[in-house]
């Protein structure tokens, strides 16, 4: 459920970064201002910290002006995360970006609606007819919408106004079924890394600029840090779903993963879900550096990350904005580095937003609703849009910087980060191996069949590795998988 | 659906013993009438009509209407549903199917759904070993008071007044299983601990327990000290006279003349405890390892986590049936007794 909150929280700042403006070069820094706003006002932000639209090509300029053009019947559309009345700036912000994009597009009237993604009433929206034209939900969800019929094909759309060219591949094989159709654009990203305590990293006489790069050096480190520190040298998320979530990317990083890939078997049962869970067995109860608290969701161990409590966990750049501007860490202290892998290096587990249409969407609606996705990609590619939200994000406190993956095929990354340099306020040397890798890493996004699910059976098998001495893990393994695999299969 | 169709259905079960007795005299009395007349003549019955306008029957009615009409579609209905839901497949988007029993063969495969039923009568077994007795003895220590009794009656229904999600956020901090945490802290000075609390598979259930009793103990007291006053002092000046001490009054005097509400706030713990939701949801998440899990939480991540209505009103009727069952045994079993 945390996860969910946490996905869902993605998804609401990547709406509002992207539309605030950002996105746009390194979008993570654009929007990240904006996403920000909305994760601290939700308190559970999230990936989306890192939504890095990146790039998109500077004539991107031209879908939506191209568009506008052509067609003239009157239509509405309503669109997802309207902030709500008690974040004024973000509403204001939002409600400028529709007058803005009506300017642009006359025949279009563009309604806001509060609604958000939300795994709970999404069908009971989209059968009662309430979902909004344009909604964002995270990249677990494409692939299994897709196949219910719950949002629109939107590849000729795309084409229609120049933007298909303009997207990051690999990002929009998200939004793709296997003929290769589009249903979705993807507006921010995010890979996990290693979040680390720079501060506890130097008290135990570890160097904070190079973070772990393997697990064998995250054992290492983090019986150093509890034996210097007293502090848990490395704490994993457990609860709510994270559990699964965090043994997934663990299970990735070491070249395994979670289901077949069709979605219908366990897959974790092998070399690579052992490894994980024996190097937790041994940080816990071998080195006993793993501290006293074994059940964490993204809220808590942000808390007591941030109190100095924990050494490393893996995390997004959003915890950035949890750690440092929710919990009063000081941003010198954050550290982000680059996921940890196994012997066999597996990459990192990825996350993002995605905006789709409405299946119930008319032809006119649609177009309309692709040209507002399209218009606040494009509004993150104008210098002065950009340096004015990178400049408002900075005036509320928020981070303007954040590193994180792009969406959008594109170059001008260092362009962005060229325009809104003065208004960067993240220690961006404290991201430097993540930043190093994450446009290059291997990504994997979450398992795409009943994620969720699966997820609350590894939270019960990783907490059982955690509190229970005499767990074994190859048992413990083989029983969690054939449970999965009787989920699966229902 | 889940938690409100089980109260209701929990609730249900209490009444439902009684509408059956103390509904036969009118039963029979209005079907008496057209019965026996069926054969004779009809007069007789348009008299009944008659009879029955005169007395005010259809204003009743109308009375009685709104009330049915507002439970019958808030409260009845989705009862209904719920239990009808457990037969089919309902995915909100697409045509709700019939699919036979294979939402209860699907609930019976999860390996949780065994676990999650030791929890919850273990949860219930604990509640009664530790929630029951507390507040029974707080209301007698305090209705035994000469002076100052209203301040203990202020504090121990203050755990009350807090707001559940609060006091089990209040005490997850205290749970700390660090050695600084509260509770740790304050035993350590006695030299025990440091306690893992929730985070140990074997004390998280019991710690959930030591929590709800605090913060259930309030309202128990004061139901018992109501109880209390309303026994007549002729018993206890009797008791007195034939030298009875304190305990011996509370135990053949207080207890026995209060038993039919102890019996009550008995069934009604059970019925509580059965669906124990917040404190498992709030301090664990069902963790570590699904020690805490409960039936209620179970139900709710199959509704509202999984989108598994079907699978999540299986269970739901089940628990439901359980609890009837429970119930009858219990009025049942203390029928005699509670005379």
């Amino acid at each position: 459920m945390r996860k969910r909150l946490v996905t869902r929280s993605i998804v609401l700042c990547a709406v509002l970064a992207l539309g605030a403006a950002a996105c746009g070069s390194s979008s993570a820094t654009a929007n990240s201002g904006t996403s920000a706003s909305a994760a601290s006002s939700t308190q559970a932000p999230d990936g989306s910290g890192t939504p890095a639209g990146s790039g998109t090509p500077s004539n991107s300029g031209t879908p939506s002006s191209a568009s506008s053009a052509a067609n003239t019947t009157p239509v509405t559309i309503t669109v997802s995360n309207k902030p709500p009345a008690s974040s004024p700036g973000d509403l204001k912000a939002f409600e400028q970006r529709i007058k803005d994009f009506q300017a642009a597009n006359p025949n279009v009237t563009v309604n806001g609606s509060e609604i958000a993604w939300d795994p709970q009433t999404f069908a009971a929206q989209l059968a009662g007819g309430q979902l909004p034209t344009v909604v964002t939900v995270p990249f677990t969800e494409p692939q299994s919408m897709i196949q219910n019929k719950q949002i629109s094909d939107i590849t000729a759309d795309l084409k229609t106004i120049g933007l298909y060219d303009q997207l990051n591949p690999a990002a929009l094989s998200v939004t793709q079924d296997k003929a290769g159709e589009v249903y979705g654009i993807p507006i921010g990203g995010y890979a996990l890394g290693l979040v680390y305590n720079r501060a506890l990293f130097t008290k135990a006489g570890l160097d904070p600029d190079k973070p772990p790069t393997t697990w064998d050096e995250v054992r290492a480190a983090a019986k150093t840090i509890s034996q210097k520190t007293g502090a848990a040298g490395y704490a994993q998320m457990t609860q709510n779903n994270t559990g699964g979530w965090m043994y997934g990317a663990t299970v990735y990083s070491r070249g395994g993963t979670l289901e077949s890939s069709d979605g219908s078997k366990a897959a974790f049962d092998d070399q690579s879900g052992k490894d994980a869970l024996d190097a937790l067995t041994q940080m816990r109860w071998t080195d006993n550096s793993m501290g006293t608290t074994f059940l964490y969701d993204m809220t808590s161990i942000s808390k007591d990350f941030a109190a100095d409590k924990i050494g490393m966990f893996i995390g997004a750049p959003v915890n950035y904005i949890l750690a440092v501007v929710q919990d009063g860490m000081k941003p010198a202290s954050f550290g982000l580095g680059t996921m940890p892998q196994g012997s066999t290096a597996g990459g990192s587990m990825s996350g993002g937003a995605v905006q789709v249409i409405s299946p119930k969407a008319t032809a006119d609606q649609r177009l309309a609703g692709v040209k507002w996705i399209a218009f606040s990609l494009e509004s993150s590619l104008d210098q002065a849009k950009a340096v004015a939200a990178a400049k408002l994000t900075a005036s509320q406190g928020l981070p303007v910087g954040l590193p994180g993956v792009s969406t959008l095929k594109a170059t001008n990354d260092q362009e962005y980060l060229g325009w809104v340099k003065s208004y960067i306020n993240v220690p961006l040397t404290n991201f430097a191996t993540y930043s190093a890798t994450v446009n290059s890493i291997k990504l994997t996004p979450e398992p795409s069949n009943k994620a969720q699910e699966v997820y609350a059976k590894l939270d019960a098998l990783v907490q059982k590795i955690l509190t229970d001495k005499s767990a074994d893990v190859a048992t413990e393994l083989s029983n969690t998988s054939s449970a999965v695999n009787s989920l699966l299969g229902r | 659906m889940s938690s409100t169709n089980l109260d209701q259905a929990g609730a249900a079960s209490t009444p439902a013993a009684n509408p059956a007795r103390t509904n036969s005299s009118p039963v029979t009395r209005s079907a008496g009438g057209p019965t026996s007349t069926g054969s004779s003549t009809p007069p007789s019955r348009s008299s009944a009509v008659r009879r029955w306008w005169a007395r005010g029957g259809l204003s009743a009615v109308v009375l009685a209407v709104p009330a049915i009409v507002i439970f019958g579609y808030f409260s009845w209905g989705p009862i209904i549903r719920g239990v009808v839901m457990a037969w089919q497949r309902t995915k909100l988007d697409q045509p709700t199917t019939w699919v036979g029993w294979s939402n209860f063969s699907y609930v019976f495969t999860l390996p949780e759904l065994p676990q999650a039923a030791i929890n919850t009568v273990y949860f219930m077994g604990l509640a009664l070993l530790i929630g029951f007795p507390v507040p029974l003895v707080l209301a007698v220590v305090i209705s035994s008071l000469r002076t100052k009794r209203w301040l203990y009656n202020i504090l121990s229904y203050l755990p009350v007044v807090l707001p559940p999600v609060v006091a089990i956020l209040l005490w997850k901090v205290f749970y700390d299983p660090g050695s600084t945490g509260l509770f740790n802290t304050v035993l350590g000075w006695f030299g025990l601990g440091p306690f893992a609390w929730l985070n140990s598979p074997d004390l998280a259930m019991p710690s959930l327990v030591l929590e709800s009793t605090w913060a259930a103990a309030g309202s128990t007291v004061i139901i018992y000290l109501a109880a209390m006053a309303s026994v007549p002092k002729e018993l206890y000046e009797a008791a007195e006279l034939d030298g009875a001490g304190i305990w011996r009054k509370i135990w053949t005097v207080t207890l026995p003349q209060i038993r039919g509400i102890i019996l009550i706030v008995l069934l009604l713990q059970i019925i509580g405890t059965a669906q124990v939701f917040a404190e498992p949801f709030l301090f664990t998440g069902g963790g570590p390892a699904n020690r805490t899990i409960t039936l209620l939480m179970l139900i709710y991540n199959y509704a509202f986590v999984y989108n598994d209505l079907g699978a999540a009103s299986a269970i739901s009727a089940m628990l439901a049936v359980a609890l009837a069952i429970i119930s009858g045994l219990y009025f049942l079993a203390t029928r005699r007794w509670s005379r």
